[in-house]
């Protein structure tokens, strides 16, 4: 299961003493079902901001954000948010699985042995088998965002927001989680939206790159990455073209100014 | 070296000071430098503490001390606590209830138990609710502070697992900020027993306080010292329970 989610004529203005500050003006950008996007941009451009518009974690100033056919409001059901801070957004007074366990404790007890073997085997899929009774806090950093994303996977997401997930993590293990979330993604097919300043990482995950300018945000380009997949590490990453959109796009964000980059 | 042997060897080294102390003292007074009227040799006041455990007199006050101190303390938490998280969640009642903490919190609460004498007359309502007056007030703050403190990622969590308000304050507010909680508890657990030991002094009914104070009024040194030793042994046996519980129940402190 999955659900298009559109942000339409999105803008954001802060009140502050005197000047407002604007956000984002006017943003119009549409993640299909199923689809993977990334959206890129300088750091301080607000993408996160944008994507926890998605969540309805924060109202938009003007226009909406779209779910399927419905306005977004406050939190809906199915659109799961992967922190950065993993490790402020798992419970560290519960175990491993009893923090996997969480989205589903409002199922009735009669369900809950089913439920358990359901979240050892999202652990498994994270490559978690083992760690169902350690703590958090007991855990690599690495290992503390496969436990999120474990959760997220028992939430059932219809989509995925991924706020930076592996920016706070070495670079070896940002691949394999990479690596993971893609094989997740090409299982379950949800709808996937990303958040970096990682050029490299957006062309690796998606299906096209949006790409915000600097203050005031507004969207200055979207590309259709068009690599196959599934991906590899060394192949999709070694592809001329992989290179030829990574030389765009690393140009687009180094341009200064709100101006649009011509295309390579 | 093990980590249990390092803790024992930390135990150890706290032990040094206290030893010395006695050590000197004990000492001093067999040398005669201290009247041995006003300040007994800590041996001579050991014995008369095994006296006092040996034929049982010291149960009957120190549980009457105990008891008051407990449900004081006991009540002290759960106001605390309640009020505390419902200050930070509720912006309403932290405006109504704000400048009323601010107002009683600074004032010494020895000074309210007179008055609380003319009210409730002095009995367990007066010494309950002194303790609750001492003990609430460091368990309310550091709540506050520890649920306004909690990251923001953690509360967005819970909202987009479509927790609902109450469930959050019970399955992540609370759990997030014990470990703030639990120091204020700690702080609390102190100024109870100070204010437990007072009021019994000023009530001169029963407990370790009126023992104390009614042993130096008829000048039987020996054993008002013996008394305060007991008070020693409460007061460290209670946090030595504390530092256990806390230990068990969060585990995460200073790791996340």
């Amino acid at each position: 299961m999955s659900e298009r989610l559109g942000f339409e004529h999105v803008t954001k203005v802060y009140e502050s003493a005197g000047a407002d500050f604007v956000a984002f003006d006017d943003i119009t950008l549409e993640a299909s079902p199923s689809e993977f996007l990334a959206i890129v941009g300088p750091s301080g451009c607000g993408k996160s901001t944008l994507l926890k518009m998605a969540a309805g974690l924060i109202p938009p100033t003007k226009g909406k954000v779209q779910l399927g056919g419905n306005t977004v409001s406050a939190p809906p059901p199915g659109v799961i948010y992967l922190f950065q801070q993993y490790a402020k957004s798992l419970f560290a007074w519960r175990t491993v699985i009893d923090n996997v366990m969480f989205p589903l404790e409002g199922a009735p007890r009669s369900q809950r042995a089913e439920l358990r073997a359901r979240c050892e085997d999202y652990l498994r899929q994270v490559g978690l088998s083992g760690f169902e009774n350690s703590y958090p806090w007991q855990l690599s950093g690495g290992m503390q965002q496969r436990v999120a994303i474990a959760r997220a996977l028992a939430a059932d997401p219809q989509v995925l927001l991924l706020d930076e997930p592996f920016s706070a993590v070495d670079a070896l293990t940002r691949m394999e989680l990479q690596t993971l979330v893609l094989q997740l993604w090409e299982r379950r097919k949800f709808t996937a939206i990303l958040v970096t300043h990682d050029v490299e990482e957006a062309i690796f995950l998606a299906d096209r790159v949006a790409v915000l300018s600097a203050r005031p945000t507004s969207l200055k380009e979207i590309i259709d990455v068009g690599l196959p997949r599934p991906r590899d590490q060394l192949a999709t990453r070694e592809d001329p073209r992989f290179l030829k959109l990574r030389h765009h796009l690393t140009t687009s964000l180094l341009a200064k100014g709100s101006g649009h980059v011509v295309a390579a | 070296m093990s980590w249990r042997l390092k803790a024992l060897s930390a135990n150890l080294l706290g032990l040094i000071s206290p030893a010395s102390v006695l050590c000197i003292w004990e000492t001093a007074g067999a040398l005669g430098w201290i009247n041995p009227v006003l300040l007994p040799r800590p041996s001579l006041i050991l014995r008369s503490l095994v006296d006092l455990v040996g034929d049982g007199a010291v149960f009957s006050p120190l549980l009457h001390t105990i008891a008051l101190f407990a449900v004081g303390y006991g009540l002290a938490c759960v106001i605390g606590i309640c009020i505390g998280v419902a200050m930070a969640t509720n912006q309403v009642l932290y405006g109504l209830l704000e400048p009323l903490t601010e107002c009683i919190r600074p004032i010494p609460k020895s000074a309210l138990v007179p008055v609380l004498f003319l009210f409730l007359g002095i009995g367990r309502a007066t010494m309950i609710t002194v303790v609750v007056l001492a003990a609430v007030f460091p368990v309310l703050i550091s709540t506050f502070q520890g649920v306004r403190g909690l990251d923001p990622v953690l509360l967005e969590t819970a909202r987009t697992f479509q927790v609902r308000r109450q469930r959050t304050i019970f399955s992540i507010i609370l759990p997030a900020s014990l470990p703030m909680i639990l120091a204020g508890m700690r702080v609390a657990l102190g100024l109870g027993l100070v204010l437990v030991i007072l009021a019994e002094m000023l009530a001169g009914e029963d407990g370790v306080g009126f023992r104390i104070l009614d042993l130096q009024r008829s000048f039987q040194i020996r054993d008002m010292f013996a008394w305060i030793f007991v008070l020693v042994l409460l007061g460290g046996g209670l946090m030595m329970l504390f530092d256990v519980a806390e230990r068990r129940l969060v585990p995460w402190r200073g790791r996340t």
